[in-house]
């Protein structure tokens, strides 16, 4: 039991931290960016720490009474797993805006959300209790706000800080009415007992509650058609975007379905429904990445693309390989990411026609950046190569629709083709004349790369072990390899590291990889050979300005916030600030609750 | 205790409490407001009375209706001073004055 408390270390160390800073005050820079790195540097070895107990449950239950259930947390191997990014990649991100933060104002304010966020973000993974699952779901929402429109003099800033906060918390109420469904229902907001029992819903309230659950990750994870949030939200400071707009915040949608998927699998529909959105996502933003002139706009459409990847896996039933994805694409598109940050940081700029030959004048950034770009666009050995083959694996199998997985097949071509644009537009060509004396990432940028790189290299190898833990911790989910590499893995006395050998084997054999692998090659000739085919380029035209406007629901997304903003200020005429009134409203809302209470004592 | 009395009881909790909400819905002098809450408790205070009556605990009422004597003496004091304060600042006793909570 005495265990039980260190499940509150790497939600506390931060929010401490996140009080440290704050109270230290603006007037002393240095001592902020000192506290902000030692405190996440402790809550990632916290994270780091729970490890052990990926396999075992270890449990925290604290009693707050009735109403607003018992704060529960627990670990399994999907909990531990994200708190580890959050935490690790969220002391990654402090430490590089020691350099990218340097001189700016208010740095109160920005560690403050940067810590409380990494916080609440291992708090949403931990508990185990639907209620405050959706607490620190809306906390995170509320950080990803406030970091979003840090630059408060800049309009454009706020504009897309509101319509982040808006489109997230309209997810956020799919999340609210299910936990208080499944309240209604079971008279407890504990997810391992509903996933045990899912039936003890009725079937109808079951799959309103799984639809429900679907526009949440939506909306969280920048889905469509909720996904222009995400693009708006590049206004934020570049290790903001790394970590909550690629590497944490957003994945918490694909955590959503994956951890309710056991409950949700039978919903006539859901699958489906949930395959298509996936699908949708990512092809849609691997197109409108391609025409893309804005560098982190591109990166953040290739994380909606990327998270379209993993919500498809849930659907198509690979939980794991959408977990596997989760954790090489948190990793590399992290990298890639800060790496832009310190391209931004040197130039000033984040168009991609200003910059341009940049390579002889920031050779770190130019080789970290490659390899990042190497691992999203899937080329094998780095690690983004072995979870999206995993994920077309699990979509060709499992009588799953072959047009969807066509299409994500050409999304990944797509994402060969946006990704050498990309690389080729900043760091090759003929350079800009303003930028000759551009200099190189700093120190602290360069700690931050260096782990990230490292892990793009090498975090497949964790393919077994990482398997091993989710088999053995969650009980209600079924983690299904495909049926070959069952065999290949099913044998007894196989250890885990042999496991990562054994399912790579079997990968390089399968007839589908070489397919992608040739949509890929095909996906990066089409680039280079542009030139040659103009005339079949021409013919896209078309669906060029189509993807330059996002093909129209930036409007419907505009539509929405629009309309939360004007129904704000209507109400606000309600809020007279006169006793009379507020008193009248009393009576009112007593005389309802009265009313209510009748008509079910008479029901 | 009679049917009856409770009944009688029970209408001049209604009465109080309706007279108190009354006040604090239409009067505009802060000291009408606090006389408005004070009748507003006082019906409270007998209907916990009453409640203990009823359900057999005759101690628990009365002693809660003790502790709301004691709470609801403070909240007057403290709501008093705050209306002289209320006075001096803004030279009026009109609890409209205060919306936009400044001067």
């Amino acid at each position: 039991m005495i265990n039980g408390w260190l499940l509150l270390l790497p939600i506390g160390i931060p929010w401490l931290g996140c009080l440290a800073v704050w109270l230290v005050g603006d007037r002393r820079p240095r001592l902020q960016h000192t506290l902000a790195v030692i405190f996440s540097i402790l809550a990632g070895v916290a994270g780091l720490a729970l490890i052990p107990w990926s396999t075992q449950r270890l449990t925290l239950l604290l009693s707050l009474g009735g109403i607003f259930d018992a704060f529960r947390l627990a670990t399994d191997g999907l909990s531990v797993f994200l708190t580890v990014v959050a935490t690790v990649i969220g002391s990654l991100a402090v430490i590089f805006s020691v350099d990218y933060m340097h001189g700016e104002h208010s740095l109160g304010r920005y560690y403050a959300f940067v810590l409380f966020f990494i916080g609440s973000m291992s708090g949403l993974v931990l508990t185990t209790s639907l209620l405050w699952m959706f607490v620190f779901w809306e906390l995170t929402a509320l950080c990803s706000y406030a970091l979003i429109a840090f630059h408060n003099d800049d309009p454009k800033a706020v504009r897309g800080g509101i319509k982040a906060l808006i489109m997230t918390q309209l997810g956020g109420l799919g999340l609210l009415f299910g936990a208080l469904w499944l309240y209604t229902y079971t008279g407890s907001y504990d997810i391992p007992q509903f996933l045990g029992s899912p039936n003890s819903v009725p079937p109808t309230v079951l799959s309103w509650m799984a639809f429900g659950f679907l526009i949440a990750a939506a909306a969280k994870s920048a889905q469509f058609p909720f996904q222009t949030w995400l693009p708006d939200a590049m206004e934020a400071p570049t290790p903001v975007s790394a970590l909550i707009h690629a590497a944490t915040m957003v994945n918490a949608g694909v955590y959503l379905l994956a951890r309710f998927y056991p409950a949700f699998e039978a919903v006539p529909g859901w699958r489906f429904a949930v395959m298509v959105v996936g699908m949708l996502s990512a092809f849609l933003a691997a197109l409108m990445a391609l025409v893309s002139f804005d560098l982190k706009r591109v990166l953040a459409y290739s994380t909606v693309s990327q998270l379209g990847f993993m919500v498809y896996a849930v659907g198509a039933g690979g939980v794991f390989a959408s977990q596997f994805h989760l954790m090489s694409h948190s990793v590399f598109k992290a990298l890639l990411f800060l790496a832009a940050g310190a391209v931004i940081h040197a130039l000033g700029t984040r168009d991609m026609r200003q910059m341009g030959g940049l390579g002889p004048s920031m050779p770190f950034t130019h080789v970290v950046f490659t390899l990042g770009a190497l691992a999203l666009a899937g080329i094998p050995v780095l690690n983004g190569f072995w979870s999206k083959e995993l994920i077309l694996e699990v979509g060709l199998g499992h009588g799953n629709p072959t047009w969807i997985v066509s299409l994500m097949i050409l999304s990944t071509g797509l994402t060969a083709a946006y990704t050498v644009r990309m690389v080729a537009m900043v760091f090759y060509g003929r350079g800009h004349q303003d930028h000759h004396e551009a200099h190189d990432a700093g120190t602290a940028m360069k700690t931050a790369l260096i782990p990230l790189a490292a892990g793009t290299l090498t975090t497949w190898l964790l393919l077994g072990p990482f398997y091993a833990s989710l088999k053995l911790s969650l009980p209600h989910h079924k983690l299904e390899l495909n049926a070959v590499w069952e065999e290949a893995v099913g044998k007894a006395g196989v250890s885990e590291w042999e496991m990562t050998f054994k399912v790579g084997l079997e990968i390089l054999r399968e007839p589908s990889t070489y397919l992608v692998l040739l949509v890929v090659v095909l996906g990066v000739a089409a680039w280079l050979g542009r030139a040659r085919l103009a005339s079949l380029i021409a013919t896209f035209r078309g669906v060029e300005k189509a993807a330059q406007a996002s093909f129209g629901f930036e409007a419907i997304n505009e539509v929405v916030v629009q309309a939360v903003q004007r129904a704000g200020e209507a109400l606000r005429a309600t809020q007279t600030g006169y006793l009379a009134w507020n008193i009248f409203a009393i009576l009112l809302g007593w005389l309802v609750v009265l009313i209510l209470t009748m008509l079910g004592r008479a029901g | 205790m009679d049917y009856l009395d409770g009944v009688t009881i029970l209408l001049v909790v209604l009465g109080l409490v309706g007279i108190g909400i009354y006040t604090l819905m239409i009067s505009r002098s802060l000291i009408k407001i606090i006389i408005g809450m004070q009748l507003m408790v006082k019906g409270v205070l007998l209907a916990f009375v009453l409640a203990g009556r009823i359900s057999g605990n005759m101690g628990l009422g009365q002693s809660l209706a003790l502790t709301i004597i004691v709470v609801d003496t403070i909240v007057a004091v403290v709501a008093l001073a705050m209306a002289v304060r209320v006075r001096r600042r803004f030279g009026t006793l009109d609890p409209r004055a205060l919306t936009t909570l400044r001067r």
